[in-house]
């Protein structure tokens, strides 16, 4: 089904807060309207859905949706969203972090919401970069990646954040990119359904700081290699092949799925999309937590 | 590419919204779409459109949609929801 975007627009939105003071081009808007179109095809009502975002150029899509938001601290929103949930465990709950405000300052809260396996959708912007303060150095730049912290490249490895997810106990992972929008669209409404964290990592442009300072042209240009520099994965291949394949971008420390060591990971340089992994069997912590308690009370009764 | 003419959908322009960004234009198969001297959208070619949704996909403003005959969802009037306090 297509969606007008008038639609989505007044549906979803709040048009009065239009235009965004995103840049031309900024894939955030891209995303935006796939969770809005996910939570539409998943038949929810608007007024049981919650967006709650941190601080960056990312963190300020709560003031643009038009859900029950909360745009929280840095980094502190898969706090907020935990506490939200506990208290409406009925509440579809989507956190919304930049690459900076989920694993940079908001790291430890993003490890501990995904051990709990609390049942938040959270979509993490992945654009390389700080982008609200200027285009710093962020967990995810590239080796080698030019920000306004490392002129003559980054010389640190990215975050595996994959493996850190699987490691901590999350229950789904995909990666998207907001060139292939269909397919982010059904990412996110996917993720939406899963009992337990369920993390979309979604690649995005910022063409006007990391872009410009790594010549890697303009928004299309950036959106468009994307298309080479990722590939897509089929979770039922990814378990049946004979040698491990690289589930994370390059450079990042790699961590095979299918085997203890790391010899013979599949040297494909392009960065995994689709589901990366998701956790059959997996429970939300609020509904767990509650039915603990009426276990509690009836034993005491 | 071949070009395909239909000329039967219509494509609402909504300048308030629209950054110029050239987003829908780059994504047209159809070339449908051509910028004017600052960059916005014109539908230069609408009979070629087929509805394939991919300037409206593509767009991170909301700016430009698309209207086949028997629209999938409804369609709002943009400006004056803009307007709206
Ligand atoms: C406690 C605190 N520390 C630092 C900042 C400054 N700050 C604001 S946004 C940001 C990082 C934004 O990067 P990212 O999360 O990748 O979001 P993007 O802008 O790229 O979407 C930083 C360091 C802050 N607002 N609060
Ligand atoms: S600075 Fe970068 S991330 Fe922020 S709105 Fe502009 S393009 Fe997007
Ligand atoms: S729907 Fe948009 S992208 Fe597709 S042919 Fe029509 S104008 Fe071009
Ligand atoms: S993609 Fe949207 S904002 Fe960008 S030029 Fe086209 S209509 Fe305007
Ligand atoms: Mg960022």
């Amino acid at each position: 089904m297509k969606l007008q975007n008038s639609f989505i627009l007044r549906e979803y939105l709040r048009p009065q807060a239009f235009p965004t003071t995103w840049c031309p081009g900024c894939g955030l808007g891209i995303v935006m309207s796939s969770i809005a179109q996910a939570v539409h095809f998943r038949g929810l009502d608007k007024n049981n859905v919650a967006m709650v975002s941190g601080i960056g150029c990312t963190g300020r899509m709560s003031g643009y949706a038009d859900f029950n938001t909360l745009h929280t601290t840095h980094g502190r929103a898969p706090a907020f969203a935990t506490g939200l949930k506990m208290a409406r465990p009925d509440m579809s709950v989507i956190v919304v972090m930049g690459d900076g405000d989920s694993m940079s300052i908001g790291g430890n809260h993003l490890v501990h919401a995904m051990r709990r396996n609390i049942g938040l959708t959270a979509v993490v912007v992945n654009n390389a970069v700080y982008g609200l303060t200027g285009g710093q150095s962020s967990p995810t730049t590239p080796v080698g990646g030019r920000t306004s912290t490392a002129a003559s490249g980054s010389f640190e490895r990215p975050m595996n954040l994959e493996t850190l997810a699987r490691a901590a106990g999350a229950a789904f992972y995909a990666r998207a990119t907001v060139n292939q929008t269909a397919a982010l669209t059904r990412l996110i409404e996917r993720a939406m359904g899963v009992s337990g964290f369920a993390l979309v990592e979604v690649v995005s442009n910022c063409h006007v700081l990391y872009g410009r300072m790594n010549e890697l042209g303009d928004a299309s240009q950036m959106m468009k290699s994307m298309e080479e520099q990722t590939r897509r994965v089929n979770p039922v291949l990814l378990r049946r092949a004979a040698a491990p394949l690289r589930l994370t971008s390059a450079g990042s420390p790699a961590t095979p799925v299918s085997t203890a060591t790391a010899q013979g990971v599949h040297q494909d340089p392009r960065v995994p999309r689709g589901v990366i992994f998701e956790r059959h069997g997996s429970r939300d912590y609020s509904s767990r937590y509650y039915a603990m308690l009426e276990q509690k009370a009836r034993a005491r009764a | 590419m071949d070009i395909v003419a239909r000329g039967i959908y219509r494509i609402n322009l909504y300048r308030e919204l629209c950054k110029a960004c050239g987003l829908c234009i780059a994504w047209c198969p159809q070339q449908v779409l051509f910028p004017d001297a600052q960059g916005y959208p014109l539908a230069n070619a609408i009979e070629r459109c087929v509805n394939c949704k991919a300037c409206e996909r593509h767009c991170p403003d909301f700016a430009i949609e698309v209207i086949p005959p028997e629209p999938e969802s409804e369609i709002a009037d943009v400006p004056s929801l803009i307007h709206a306090r």
